[in-house]
């Protein structure tokens, strides 16, 4: 499995010239890679990608000079190297592991115990040469685009044929096979609804054919279309992201769509009538995808699949956890609680977790759905909420409330399979506040805060954000990520989404499917960064510029001493549970309802 | 800090009805927080309990896509009152209160109070324009719009143009009357269709402590009867639930 694997030195210095700094990557198929376009100059116009026919090899509809195609498999981005065990050769401009070496080192790693000798030792063996610092042509990310697009806010009523509104990063829209518009990220769905009848007669133009349009890329944009039972989605992005990348963004906004209305409905709506305005169902849900297209945006969680958790004392954490699983109610599943917009902790219901457990894109959508909801921090929500990871096509009872009204910063979410539940399960919100108030960790809660990358000790470590696997597999437990605070020189919005914006293209690059990296060493013009990925655990760090390769290995094996040294503090170790069958001390007369019968299982 | 829980219990539910974007969350808001806020979607239902001299008031608000997710009766279930909400520039609001609101309020208390209430009256009217209404304005400003020309020939110059209004107040008191015959209520002694049809502005604040003051008032004997007639001043929680084995949501 790691023999396509390959490991990759990249700088940021670039041939001087017009070379367009954006690479793009090309999949027609998942895991199949089939163009790689280059500079402007080699293959200009726009190339259409499709899924190939149900045997053949993928499709390619070019608008540019066919001559191309050839060239592009073999070509080699100017800006940095690569090492495939395919094509093993070395360029004297830079640094290069052999294929042995890097199989060598993927097998090695495995049986290694302390991941941060092992980094040592093997970017040592690697024998790397000093690159000069890039200062010439930017990295992907920091490339200028034109106009800057209006101020946020009015994003419905924009003007659809101005300059800004075509200057916006990045554009999603949703519409039904029928054509109709349901979304736009920015501008009213009726001004656009030509726009989106031409992307739509373009999916059926090539569906005609038997086959899917899957991407369209120009020098400047990607466009990623996505089928989704009846509906299309399609993104327009000019952010460097990976084709890959995008769809998983789409898949997020299908989610949150399914979220709120189920799948097993939306097919049901459009098998009724084919060109039903969804819009009906969803007015008013606007904000909600707008608030997940903003924090997809910012909020690395979506980029790595994994939670954000909120560092605590494991004694309080335990705390916590031990009054949410006092506070229980028949057919309570879930109870979760989260501070400051990150997981403090979450209780499942026993049988849930065995069975099942939540996903992280799931309980990601739960979060959008409360930042976009905080209108409501006097009341307390009773909602359906469906989690498409864990079933597309069933409700749960989401009940939401805030527990520290005015400043409203810890959330209470449980989730119950019984519509009927709310009074229940309000009062068990009570008894969680009495049991806090009496413990006071509503105070010490309030207290937590994100870290800083200074208190790590390592000199020119700016930020980092590492997911491990090493979850033991019985808990199967949430995927859960660290990261401490982005700080100075990254305070502002603009270096928070540079910074972001780098990061995503490491994980393009170490996650792509054509040509899958371990680790990528990339010296950018502010910055030089690490990732890194192994058999137990994902990392991308940020240095200062100043670092050299000796020192940013020193520094990561620094890193990974002081995360295991505050493992208890940064992760949920060991997820709690409850179980919610029948309480005798209470006058529910329901023996009926018991585990295997508390409605739950009827869901899986 | 948040009240202790013994003083929670609601005496009387209110239901605030009406399709997406008619101003439902922003009239609750403008009531309780004295303010207008363009950033607040609503997801599922939202509770809130109101003080209301020696009583505690609950009040839903709702969606608007209730008879979608079928949560719609649950909100409803033994409510005193429901505040049946439309947008007066929208036609089609006041039509969907009748196709597919009212038959929510099956599970309502038989003496159900019902208000038909007319939002975004700033955008048709300019009497309503000016910012907190003054004490002592009445509903005789509303009243009056009806009849002023609107749209046309209104300050070419002003970015907050005015936009036809689609539903007068008649159309408004028929819906009531109708909504009575439909409960069966005609004969019973309920307010006259003046009392309980409204239009305001959740922007302006214009008509929105009438609307909720005049329905809590209206719901006090019932909360009176209630308690007269010894039922625990609760929601009952075995009440609510139904008796046979809940099927879980799964559609
Ligand atoms: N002009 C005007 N706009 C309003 C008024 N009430 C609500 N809105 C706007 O109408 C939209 C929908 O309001 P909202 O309260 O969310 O409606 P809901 O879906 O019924 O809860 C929002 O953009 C509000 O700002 C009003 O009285 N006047
Ligand atoms: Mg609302």
């Amino acid at each position: 499995m790691f023999y396509s694997r390959g490991v990759c030195w990249s700088s940021g210095c670039e041939k001087q010239g017009d070379v367009s700094p954006v690479e793009n990557h090309i999949h027609c198929d998942e895991g199949q890679p089939q163009t790689e376009e280059g500079s402007e100059a080699a293959c200009p116009g726009i190339s259409i990608v499709t899924d190939g026919f149900a045997d053949s090899a993928p499709g390619d509809v070019s608008g540019g000079p066919a001559s191309c195609e050839g060239e592009e498999h073999t070509h080699l981005d100017s800006q940095d190297t690569h090492l495939d065990s395919e094509d093993a050769h070395l360029d004297s401009e830079h640094t290069h592991l052999s294929a042995e070496q890097a199989l060598d080192s993927a097998s090695g790693e495995e049986s290694q115990e302390d991941s941060g000798e092992f980094v040592a030792a093997m970017l040592a063996r690697s024998r790397l040469e000093e690159q000069g610092l890039g200062v010439k042509g930017g990295s992907p990310p920091l490339a200028d685009t034109g106009p800057s697009p209006p101020p946020p806010g009015l994003h419905r009523d924009e003007d659809v044929t101005a300059d800004a509104w075509r200057a916006h990063r990045k554009h999603v829209f949703v519409l039904s096979e029928a054509g109709k518009p349901i979304y736009s990220r920015y501008g009213s769905e009726e001004a656009l609804s030509s726009t989106m009848g031409v992307m739509m007669a373009l999916v059926s133009f090539v569906q005609s054919g038997d086959n899917t349009i899957r991407s369209v890329h120009s020098d400047q944009h990607t466009v990623v279309f996505m089928q989704q039972g009846p509906l299309v989605l399609v993104s327009v992005s000019s952010s460097g992201q990976s084709e890959q990348q995008l769809r998983h963004e789409l898949r997020y906004v299908y989610n949150q769509i399914v979220s709120m209305l189920t799948q097993a409905s939306i097919a049901r709506i459009f098998q009724h009538k084919k060109n039903y305005d969804l819009r009906r169902l969803l007015a008013g849900s606007e904000k909600i995808l707008d608030g997940l297209l903003d924090l997809l945006d910012c909020d690395p969680s979506f980029l790595l699949s994994a939670v954000h958790c909120m560092p605590l004392a494991s004694s309080l954490r335990d705390a916590l956890s031990h009054v949410l699983q006092k506070a229980i109610t028949p057919n309570l599943v879930f109870s979760i609680l989260i501070a400051q917009g990150q997981l403090v902790t979450i209780v499942q219901e026993r049988t849930v977790i065995e069975d099942a457990r939540l996903e992280p894109a799931d309980l990601h959508l739960l979060l959008n759905l409360i930042g976009a909801s905080s209108a409501f921090q006097a009341g307390e929500i009773w909602t359906p909420i469906c989690l498409p990871s864990f079933n597309p096509d069933c409700y749960f009872y989401a009940y939401i409330s805030y527990l520290d009204p005015p400043s409203c910063s810890v959330c209470l979410l449980l989730l119950s399979t019984d519509k009927e539940a709310f009074y229940a399960v309000a009062e068990c919100k009570r008894k969680i506040e009495e049991a806090m108030l009496a413990q006071n960790a509503l105070a010490a809660l309030a207290k937590a805060r994100p870290y800083s990358a200074t208190q790590v000790g390592v000199s020119d470590l700016r930020h980092f954000m590492y997911k491990p696997f090493d979850v033991p597999d019985n808990h199967r437990q949430l995927t859960q990520f660290t990261s401490p605070e982005m700080e100075s020189p990254y305070s502002s919005e603009a270096e928070k989404t540079r910074l972001l914006d780098l990061y995503r293209d490491l994980h393009g690059r170490i996650h792509s499917t054509s040509r899958p990296l371990k680790l990528i060493y990339h010296v950018a013009e502010r910055e030089t960064l690490l990732a890194w990925v192994t058999s137990k655990f994902e990392l991308y760090t940020c240095f200062s510029p100043l670092v050299t390769k000796a020192s940013s290995i020193n520094a990561i094996t620094k890193l990974l001493r002081w995360i295991k040294k505050e493992e208890e503090r940064l992760f949920i170790r060991y997820p709690p549970k409850y179980s919610t069958t029948p309480n005798p001390s209470r006058t529910r007369k329901a023996p009926e309802h018991d585990a295997t019968d508390n409605g739950f299982l009827s869901l899986l | 800090m948040p009240e202790p829980a013994k003083m929670r219990k609601p005496d009387v539910k209110v239901v605030i009805l009406g399709d997406m974007n008619v101003g439902k969350t922003s009239l609750l808001h403008r009531y309780t927080e004295r303010k207008f806020k363009d950033t607040i979607s609503t997801v599922g239902g939202a509770f809130f309990l109101k003080q209301w001299g020696p009583y505690n008031i609950s009040i839903w608000d709702t969606a608007g896509r209730e008879q979608f997710h079928g949560l719609g009766s649950m909100y409803c279930r033994g409510a005193s009152a429901v505040i049946l909400t439309y947008d007066v520039t929208n036609w089609q609001t006041l039509a969907e209160l009748e196709d597919r609101f009212l038959s929510l309020t099956d599970t309502a208390n038989s003496d159900c109070i019902y208000a038909i209430v007319g939002n975004k009256a700033d955008l048709t009217d300019s009497g309503t324009h000016r910012a907190e209404p003054l004490d002592g304005q009445t509903e005789q400003e509303g009243v009056g719009t009806e009849l002023q020309p609107t749209g046309g020939g209104v300050g070419g110059g002003d970015p907050a143009a005015l936009l036809q209004k689609q539903v007068s107040q008649e159309d408004a008191r028929a819906l009531y009357n109708r909504v009575l015959r439909y409960k069966g209520m005609e004969d019973k002694a309920c307010p006259p269709a003046e009392r309980l049809c409204f239009e305001t502005s959740a922007k302006t604040g214009y008509n929105v402590d009438e609307l909720f003051e005049t329905i809590f008032d209206m719901v006090l004997p019932s909360i009176l009867k209630k308690r007269s007639q010894g039922t625990p001043s609760t929601i009952d929680l075995e009440e609510c639930r139904v008796p046979k084995s809940t099927k879980a949501g799964c559609c």
